[in-house]
């Protein structure tokens, strides 16, 4: 399998949506990382972790979760966004990323992180 | 009109002067009394100046009665001398039929039948305010009686050699002309002056103010502009490309349209500058020789709009927002649930239940506009369908934010579902208490269940005991920590207050 093996960092702030995360993750072989409720504790888990992606919910207990992908940008971390707004709801900076739509099934979950990390399915 | 200083003797030649006219002049006031008058007008009207100074014009001359044809000459002559002092310009009355009382030698009264043509020329004082009217009238009855009695093709053209081509019809026709043309302005100028949106007239390639309305004044926050450069009268404007614009429309002569265009503005007195949305059409005034002389502006303010617009699109974005993702976490309860309940019966029931138990806390949170939830409600909505008998809660007033009220919701669901199954809810004298106190910057709070029978740690933790931990430690920043004794379930929960999250 693509992705077995690759650890995913989650930042989510709703518990339910972390575990469902997970619980899709772990089924496609992944190693979730986190998850992580706030910007401070992803940037935490950031510096101190390693990973192959992550998957970013755009809004976090009310705050943007770009500080994060800038963060994850610096070490060429592959990353996906998460988000209940669309793409639309993506700062221009940040637009044509791999977005998924809350809510996802485990293979658009797949296929973005696939996408962002560049591997060809197989 | 230049003001003449006068004193001394010039002033008493001037007065002298006026009473030896043989022209008709008579002085009013404001309130349309008689100031003075010449002795030829005197003469005219058959009374002496005692008679007249002081008194009300139209007590002494009130066109011939009361009938309608009197009132209605009344109203012509209190007109012109109106529009004389508001307008601070000169009034004829070409004509203009107005019978008087006449005193015969005999003493009897009489009306007489006369005709007058008249002009009212404002006298002003110092300060250019205009004081008095100056009327200088004409006794025309012989001639307009002549006119009148004229049958005759011969007799007629007679009588036209000697008013030089039937004067006063013409005349009397082209005063009704203007009368009907100064209403027609005085309209549109009231149009123009209290339009709802602003409206102003540029002249000139530096667009001078040539007239504006009020709502225009208000627009730049009622600074006098009227006779300045737009640039000069709301300099705020420059670079923001309005000139640029008119300046197009001047050498183009094609109209310029714009919609929802935003504008910073100096808006009130005094105030900061301002962003202020605008619809407007810049339209090309041209000159007899099509040649654009200024730019008439038009537009309303609809700033107002605008704002609304963006904050539905905001409020539509975010209630997009909160369905997705309230839709991913029922998503992830259909999920999960599905994972620890192979029997789609008991699918069935717990995913409902839970379903319910999220839907319990929204609906508390709709009635506070979503602002929060009283710990107490959250707590009396999820366990209320067990008996309020069974379970007693005991706390001081706690306010929950959104997040925190649908964590502790779906927690308190849970622990009273484990209850029922399998606690002190399961057995008819079983009973649940929950305490709450809040202290150094924490709630804590404690189910303690009794009466049911005596409690041992599953041996393969369910989705709702995750669920409990992981919402507790996730969404709240909190601790939980159980303990399963022999009287029942304990369960004691920290969550900070200021945890952001809380």
């Amino acid at each position: 399998m693509a992705m077995s093996g690759r650890r995913i960092l989650v930042v989510e702030d709703e518990s339910l949506v972390a575990m469902l995360l997970e619980t899709m993750l772990e089924d496609m072989g992944c190693v979730p990382v986190g998850p992580a409720a706030t910007i401070d504790e992803a940037l935490k888990l950031v510096d101190q972790e390693t990973f192959d992606a992550a998957l970013l919910d755009v809004n976090v207990a009310g705050q943007q979760v770009f500080p994060v992908a800038r963060a994850l940008e610096a070490r060429g971390i592959p990353l996906v966004f998460s988000t209940g707004y669309g793409e639309g709801g993506l700062p221009e900076a940040w637009r044509g990323r791999p977005t998924v739509q809350k809510p996802f099934t485990e293979a658009i979950i797949r296929d973005a992180l696939m996408a962002a990390l560049g591997v060809k399915r197989a | 009109m230049k003001h003449l200083d006068l004193s001394g003797d010039l002033a008493l030649g001037i007065v002298r002067a006026f009473d030896a006219s043989p022209n008709p002049y008579v002085l009013m006031t404001p309130d349309l009394r008689f100031a003075g008058m010449n002795q030829a007008f005197l003469d005219v009207v058959g009374r002496a100046r005692e008679e007249l100074v002081d008194r009300p014009i139209f007590d002494i001359f009130d066109g011939g009665g009361s009938s309608e044809k009197a009132v209605e000459n009344a109203r012509q002559l209190r007109e012109s001398l109106e529009r004389v002092f508001t307008s601070g310009q000169r009034d004829h009355l070409a004509l203009i039929h107005y019978p008087i009382e006449m005193i015969g030698a005999d003493g009897a009264v009489r009306i007489e039948d006369r005709w007058w043509s008249a002009t009212n020329t404002p006298v002003r004082n110092a300060a250019g305010e205009v004081v008095y009217v100056l009327q200088h009238t004409t006794d025309v009855t012989e001639l307009e009686l002549l006119r009148r009695r004229v049958t005759g093709d011969a007799d007629r053209s007679a009588v036209n050699a000697i008013l030089s081509g039937n004067v006063m019809a013409r005349a009397e026709h082209v005063q009704k002309d203007n009368r009907r043309l100064h209403a027609e302005r005085n309209r549109l100028m009231d149009l123009f002056i209290q339009a709802p949106g602003f409206v102003a007239v540029l002249t000139g390639p530096d667009h001078v103010f040539q007239m504006h309305n009020a709502a225009c004044g208000q627009m730049v926050g009622g600074r006098p502009i009227l006779g300045l450069p737009l640039a000069k009268a709301v300099p705020e404007l420059a670079g923001q490309g309005f000139i640029s614009l008119l300046d197009e429309v001047r050498t183009t002569g094609e109209a310029y349209e714009g919609h929802r265009v935003p504008v910073q503005l100096v808006h009130t007195s005094g105030g900061k500058l301002e962003t202020v949305y605008v619809d407007f059409v810049f339209q090309p005034l041209c000159d007899e020789d099509e040649a654009v002389a200024g730019v008439f502006v038009q537009g309303h303010d609809v700033t107002v709009a605008v704002r609304a617009d963006e904050r539905q699109r905001l409020m539509i974005d975010e209630l997009n927002h909160r369905v997705k993702n309230t839709l991913a976490t029922v998503q992830s309860i259909a999920m999960q649930t599905a994972r620890y309940n192979p029997d789609p019966v008991r699918f069935a029931e717990s995913f409902q239940a839970r379903l319910m138990a999220l839907s319990h806390t929204h609906d508390l949170l709709t009635h506070s506009h979503w602002e929060g939830a009283a710990l107490f409600d959250v707590l009396r909505h999820e366990t209320e369908a067990h008996g309020r008998r069974r379970v007693a809660l005991h706390g001081p007033p706690v306010e929950l934010k959104p997040a925190s009220a649908l964590a502790l919701g779906m927690i308190f669901h849970e622990l009273a579902t484990n209850a029922a199954k399998y606690g002190a809810l399961s057995v008819s004298d079983g009973r649940v208490t929950v305490t709450w106190t809040v202290g150094h910057g924490s709630l804590s709070l404690v189910w303690r269940e009794t009466g049911g029978p005596s409690a041992s740690r599953p041996e393969r933790r369910g989705f709702g005991s995750r669920l409990i931990e992981r919402a507790i430690r996730h969404d709240l920043a909190g601790e939980i920590e159980t303990d399963y004794g022999p009287s029942g379930l304990v369960a004691s929960l920290t969550i900070p207050a200021e945890s952001g999250r809380a």
